[in-house]
This record gives C-alpha cells, sequence and structure tokens, in this order.
C-alpha cells in the first residue's frame, strides 16, 4: 500500500480515522489516531506513526550513542547521554569478565570527563539503561570536536541511506561519528574542513524541515568562502 | 499534607464493578452523600462555634470576632477571613509544617464560599468608618479525614457563622471597647452550602469517602446559595469533564446543596 | 471578585465594553513558541495586557528522590507573579494565591500530558507573570500548553483557557481586570478542543443555574479562538518555512 502524503501535525490533531496501527508518536481516541507530538505524519502499510520535530532523547535497544563520564561506583561508570536518563557502563565491560574490584581501578581506564562512543545493550526505564563500548568503533574518544544537536534532527542529518551525512563527509574530508542522542564528534585533518563540517551539521539542525535542504547544503559545502 | 492513599486494586476493582449496578461500597446511591451530624456552640469561648460530621470526616469550626483596622479600600466594610487546617491527628498521612497546596487548596475554597455569596452584609460590620470595623474570623481543624473535607469545612463554617453572637463595641476616645455581656446577630442574608462531586469513569458520585477519593478521575466542588444560584465552583483532580457531566453537576449541586441546607438551619435555630 | 463601586462604564447602551470589546470578543492574543535557549520548551504570549513567560524542563531528574514515581513522570507546575506585574508591588515569595493556581494550573495540563513513559522523571513548568490584567491563570495555562508541546512532551491535546464571567448583567467572554473588580462574577475555563474535556473550572461570584449554562457555553467557545492562536504559533515556529503545509 502507497504511503500517504505526510502531513504537518501538532498534539491533538487527528491524522486517520479506521483500520490502522497506532505507532509511535500516537495514540487512540476510539477509531481516531490522534498525533501527541509536534511532527511529521508517516502512513505506510496500515500503520501511523509521526515523527519528531522536537524533543529531548529517549535511549532505545542497540543505540549508538555518544556519552561523557560523569561518575563511577565500585563496579560500573554513571554516564551523561543527553537524556533525562543517565547509561550505565559496567566495569565487566572494559576489564572483562574477570573484574575485581578490588586489583582493578576504574578510573585507570575511564575518568570523569571522558567521552565515549557506545551501543545501548538494554534501554528498560525502570533502571538506568545498560551500555555496552565492547565492539567496532566504540570506545574512548580521544580526539575530534564534540558538537551537540537536538535528536530529533539526527534522521535529517544523516540522510537517506546516508547521503547527507556522505556528502558532508566526502566535501570536507571529515570522519563524523553520530550518536542517536544528538552528540557527534566530527575528526578533520585540515581545519578549514572541519569548519565546514561543523557549519553544515549546523545549517541543518536550523533547516531541518526545510524542503531542498540537500541543494542548500551542497552549495555551501562547495562555496570557496569559509 | 495527606498523601492520596494508594488504594489496593481489589478494593478499586470492587468499586468499579459496583458502579455498573449504579451501587457503592458503603451502599448509597450515587447522589446520595453521607449522613450529616451538625453540633453548634461545642467551644464556648468561641463568639460560634460548630462540629460537623459527615461520616466519618469531621471538622470544627470556631469563630473568632475582633475589631480590626479595614482595608485602605474597602473602609466601609468589616472584615472576613476562613481558612482551614488539616491536624496531624485526623490521618496517619497528615504531617506537621507549612501548608501544602492541598491544604491552601482547601482553606481558599473554604473561605471563596463563604466570601462570594455574600452570606455576611459587610457595610453592617462597620464600628467608625476607615477607622475601625468588626472583623470576623472562621477557622476550620479537621480532626478526622475520610474524604471531602471541602464539604465539611463548608457546612461547619456556615453552621459557626449563622449561630456566632458578635459582641457590641462602642467607640471610647477612638477606640473601640468591648460592652460586656450584650451581642448581636450577625447580618446573615444567605446560607452557603458546598456540595462536591467525583467522577470515577463514566459515573458522578456526590460526597466521596476516602477510598472513592483514592480513585477518583476528576473531582468538583459547587457552593449554593439559599436561592439556588451558584456562587463559587471548583475544579480538582488530574483528568476533566465533559460539557454534560458539569451542566448535571451543577443541577445535582442545587438539589443536594438545598437539603443540607436545611440540616444546617434546624442545627443553628435559636442560637443567637 | 471585588463587587467595588466604580465610575467606570462596564456595558454602554450600544453593547460595547469598557476597552472597546463586544461581549462575545476576546481581548487580542498573541502566542510565540520557542522563545527561550536553556529551556526544553518555552512560548511568549500577550493576552490583552497580560505577559507571561513559560518554560518547561524535561522529562529530567527528580529531586528529592522520595518525590519521584517508579510508574510514570510526574508533572511540576509553578505559576508566579513578578514583583513589578501588579499596580503595588507584590512581595516575591509565593502567596498562597499563586500556590493554589498552581495546583489548578496543574491539574488543568495533567490530563493531557502522557508520561508514563518517562518514569522517575519529572516535567517541570514554569509559568512567570511579567504583567498581569485579569484571566492570568487562563493565559498562563494556554501558554504552558505551547510551551510543553515545544518541549516534544508527548500530549494527548492542547489545552486552551479563557474566562466569562457577568458583568453589568450580562454574560461576557474573557474578563478583564477591571470587569473582575467591578463585575459580578468570573469564571475560568480550561478545555481540550479535540477530546472535548473541561480540564479547568472556576467559579468566583455568583450566577443562576441558567447563567451558569450559558458562562460555560461561552467560555467553551473562547477556548477554542484561543486554541487556533495556539496552533498558529506552533505551526510559525515548525512548519513556515517551506516543507508540505497541511493547510
Amino acid at each position: 500500500m502507497n504511503s500517504e502524503k505526510n502531513r504537518h501535525v501538532i498534539p491533538g490533531e487527528v491524522i486517520v480515522s479506521g483500520n490502522y496501527r497506532a505507532e509511535q508518536n500516537t495514540f487512540m481516541d476510539g477509531e481516531r489516531i490522534i498525533s501527541s507530538i509536534i511532527g511529521l505524519s508517516d502512513i505506510r502499510d496500515g500503520s501511523v506513526r509521526v515523527i519528531p520535530l522536537t524533543g529531548g532523547y529517549y535511549p532505545k535497544d542497540d543505540d549508538l550513542v555518544i556519552g561523557k563520564i560523569i561518575s563511577h561506583s565500585a563496579m560500573s561508570w554513571q554516564v551523561n547521554i543527553n537524556s533525562c536518563y543517565d547509561g550505565m557502563l559496567p566495569a565487566s565491560d572494559v576489564f572483562g569478565r574477570d573484574f575485581s574490584s578490588h586489583s582493578d581501578d576504574l578510573t585507570s581506564k575511564l575518568g570523569n570527563g571522558d567521552l565515549i562512543v557506545a551501543r545501548i545493550v538494554n534501554a528498560d526505564m525502570t533502571r538506568d539503561p545498560l551500555l555496552t563500548i565492547s565492539g567496532r568503533e566504540l570506545g574512548k574518544i580521544d580526539s575530534g570536536e564534540l558538537v551537540q544537536i537536538s535528536p530529533s534532527k539526527v534522521p535529517r542529518l544523516i540522510g537517506k541511506r546516508g547521503s547527507m551525512i556522505q556528502m558532508i563527509e566526502s566535501a570536507t574530508n571529515a570522519n563524523i561519528t553520530i550518536g542517536q542522542n544528538g552528540l557527534l564528534v566530527i575528526t578533520c585533518d585540515d581545519s578549514n574542513g572541519l569548519i565546514k563540517a561543523i557549519n553544515a551539521v549546523e545549517l541543518i539542525e536550523e533547516q531541518a524541515h526545510v524542503a531542498n535542504l540537500t541543494d542548500k547544503v551542497n552549495e555551501m559545502l562547495e562555496s570557496k568562502s569559509e | 499534607m495527606v498523601s492520596r492513599s494508594i488504594i489496593d486494586t481489589l478494593k478499586k476493582t470492587h468499586i468499579l464493578e459496583l458502579l455498573k449496578d449504579g451501587k457503592r461500597l458503603d451502599g448509597r446511591s450515587l447522589e446520595q452523600p453521607r449522613e450529616l451530624s451538625i453540633d453548634i456552640s461545642v467551644i464556648p469561648k468561641a463568639e460560634g462555634s460548630a462540629r460537623a460530621r459527615l461520616g466519618d470526616t469531621e471538622v470544627v469550626a470556631g469563630v473568632k470576632v475582633q475589631p480590626e483596622r479595614p482595608f485602605p479600600d474597602t473602609g466601609d466594610q468589616g472584615m472576613l477571613m476562613c481558612t482551614a487546617e488539616i491536624l496531624p491527628i485526623a490521618h496517619p498521612t497528615a504531617e506537621t509544617g507549612p501548608p501544602t497546596p492541598d491544604v491552601v487548596e482547601l482553606a481558599r475554597v473554604t473561605d471563596r464560599g463563604i466570601r462570594e455569596s455574600k452570606m455576611l452584609d459587610m457595610k453592617e460590620l462597620v464600628l467608625e468608618k476607615d477607622k475601625s470595623v468588626i472583623g470576623i474570623f472562621c477557622d476550620n481543624a479537621v480532626t478526622d479525614h475520610d474524604g471531602n473535607l471541602f464539604d465539611v469545612c463548608s457546612y461547619a463554617t456556615t453552621a459557626a457563622i449563622n449561630s456566632c453572637k458578635l459582641p457590641k463595641y462602642e467607640m471610647k476616645d477612638d477606640a473601640p471597647v468591648k460592652i460586656e455581656g450584650e451581642f448581636n446577630k450577625p447580618p446573615i442574608s444567605t446560607l452557603p452550602v458546598s456540595v462536591t462531586m467525583v467522577r470515577i469513569g463514566d459515573y458522578i458520585l456526590v460526597d466521596p469517602n476516602m477510598d472513592e477519593w483514592s480513585c477518583l478521575d476528576a473531582r468538583i466542588t459547587i457552593t449554593t446559595n439559599s436561592d439556588g444560584n451558584i456562587v463559587a465552583l471548583q475544579k480538582g483532580g488530574s483528568d476533566g469533564f465533559t460539557h454534560e457531566q458539569l451542566t448535571k453537576c451543577a443541577e445535582i449541586s442545587i438539589e443536594v446543596g438545598a437539603k443540607i441546607r436545611e440540616i444546617i438551619k434546624s442545627a443553628t435555630e435559636g442560637s443567637n | 471578585m471585588g463587587g467595588r463601586d466604580t465610575d467606570i462604564v462596564l456595558l454602554d447602551e450600544n453593547g460595547i465594553r469598557s476597552d472597546g470589546r463586544k461581549i462575545n470578543e476576546t481581548r487580542k492574543v498573541t502566542i510565540k513558541a520557542g522563545v527561550l535557549k536553556n529551556a526544553n520548551g518555552s512560548a511568549y504570549i500577550e493576552f490583552g495586557d497580560n505577559k507571561i513567560l513559560v518554560g518547561v524542563y524535561g522529562p529530567r531528574d527528580v529531586h528529592p528522590k522520595h518525590m519521584s514515581d517508579t510508574n510514570t513522570g510526574i508533572l511540576r507546575c509553578r505559576y508566579h507573579m513578578t514583583p513589578f506585574s501588579v499596580g503595588e508591588r507584590k512581595n516575591p515569595a509565593p502567596s498562597r494565591r499563586e500556590i493554589e493556581i498552581s495546583k489548578v494550573i496543574k491539574e488543568a495540563l495533567e490530563p493531557a500530558v502522557i508520561l508514563k513513559q518517562f518514569p522517575r522523571t519529572a516535567v517541570d513548568v514554569f509559568m512567570e507573570v511579567l504583567q498581569a490584567d485579569g484571566g492570568t491563570r487562563c493565559a498562563a495555562l494556554t501558554g504552558a500548553s505551547v510551551a510543553l508541546a515545544d518541549a516534544g512532551i508527548p500530549m494527548r491535546d492542547l489545552v486552551a483557557g479563557c474566562a466569562s464571567g457577568k458583568a453589568a448583567d450580562t454574560i461576557i467572554l474573557d474578563v478583564n481586570n477591571e470587569e473582575d473588580q467591578a463585575g459580578q462574577a468570573d469564571l475560568p475555563v480550561g478545555y481540550m478542543p479535540n477530546l472535548e474535556k473541561i480540564t479547568l473550572l472556576q467559579l468566583d461570584g455568583i450566577l443562576t443555574s441558567e447563567e451558569y449554562k450559558e458562562c460555560l457555553k461561552i467560555g467553551i467557545d473562547g477556548c477554542k479562538q484561543v486554541y487556533e492562536i495556539q496552533k498558529k504559533a506552533l505551526q510559525d515556529k515548525y512548519f513556515a518555512t517551506g516543507g508540505n503545509n497541511n493547510g
């Protein structure tokens, strides 16, 4: 079934009525499916969801996030992941299963203020979400520039099948790691490229809802000025 | 502060089941308030007093009368102030300390019910214009809490004020002096009575007890006067009402209020 | 209600009120969404001469911890008047009136916000009245709904606020300060337009049963008018430049 035309909606607005499944950011009132946030409605294959245009980051299983170590206990680190919930990184994830709080010192590996690229293992809201940094492309971040954008703009920054972010990376020679939580790390050997990449990211955040954004970004990347 | 008791799920289910048949846990019908008893002059030292008991909820109201300087912009009117507090004895979760928002709301709704109804003719309470007026203070103390403090405070206050005796004062050297042994009847023209209703699901219940209070979706307190007019209204609770429900609640408050007014009238007859 | 004697003519022989309005006309209302940098959501509203700034933070951690709920996020509201907002300087400490209004507004918003998916957190709504001219609680409620939506807090509906009342023996819409002081009744209403539920309702003054019904109806109509302005404020911020407009 073709997806119906997407519409801008605000909380309380009816998207459709009838035999549809109410998915993310919607709820049912009798037969009506209603949006619960400001966003873009998306109807496909008989289900309705709304893509948010604002709002914070809420941890989901398997999300890639960038976090900052803010504290630790004997057995784990507490990580700020730009959400109302802090992440929990168990010491065993870094030291291995033979971790012993007597002989292994957490601060020797990660201290307050350190940034990490992590994956969310378990985001059950009754406890703090569980993180891991053992995996390809995960771990402590040693260099680069940290940029923060609104988490709701991340999909636009990535683009269809990564097209937007790839366009920026190839135009600037930068390497950009994007956390679903709105934090990104940009590394670039060339300082001009770094600045261009940051400007591109800021442009996308500001104009995420505008049509021809891709052209505007392209134009900006190709211009000679800073 | 009295925290909304976390009602056990079995009881809540039972309450909802009974409602489908138009019944309540204590056998009352949906629009039936609990039994009301009122005793006046329970605090002889105060100028007026009443103890109101609605089911197991009890409030003692005391009226104190004293001369006061009037407010600057109403030098031709007396002063009126009603308050309420929940005593720590009233409920296991009642605490001492500054009033919580629940208690502030209770006091203000009680005050507005009396004030807006114009129960007392404030212009009759002046000793010397712009200098000295009669101040009437009615303070409610909740001594036992089984739900619906709004109504019990309303009844205790109306009864206490309706049965109070105002001391007579004369001005001597610009100061008011009490004339011992002489009293006036308070200038009363109407008897305000509040009726509180809660909505549980689609049902409207009059005079909720603590169990019903603990599972309410929304509540409304409507105060009417002797003419059957509405003088004050307060919606509370974490949910809302439909337009039809609010119209129905107004009708109920006038009907039930009239019956309660008769009880207060007979309890305070011939008292002053 | 003041019921104070006044020289102003509340309603003239042509049915025009002291500020030039007709009896079923609201004051001018403007709302701008997203005006503060730090708050997660915000709104600035002018309702007649009322000027109110609302900031929303959350969902965020709750302190002290015992106030948090393991089943759901909680909503906290603070309605506060700045000392310079009224004729006679107001003491900055929260008055009992502000405490009550904060509670009443909280209970007007709770039916709208969906916080079950954020256990152990709180959403804080701060409403600052910068200038007051009657009907501040309805204006603050209106602004708060916009700020909550701006913050991305999931909501079942917006809540719009508008007061109706009675002055010079006539039922009127949107009571201003003068009409509140000298009039006969003031009925603030808070309404969810799509779910058709009233979530804020109070009365100061005396109304017959018939007058109450009329006042309530007019108040709800006023809320529907205010809702259109709330909608526009959010559309202006989020949907304005390009993109497809749903009209």
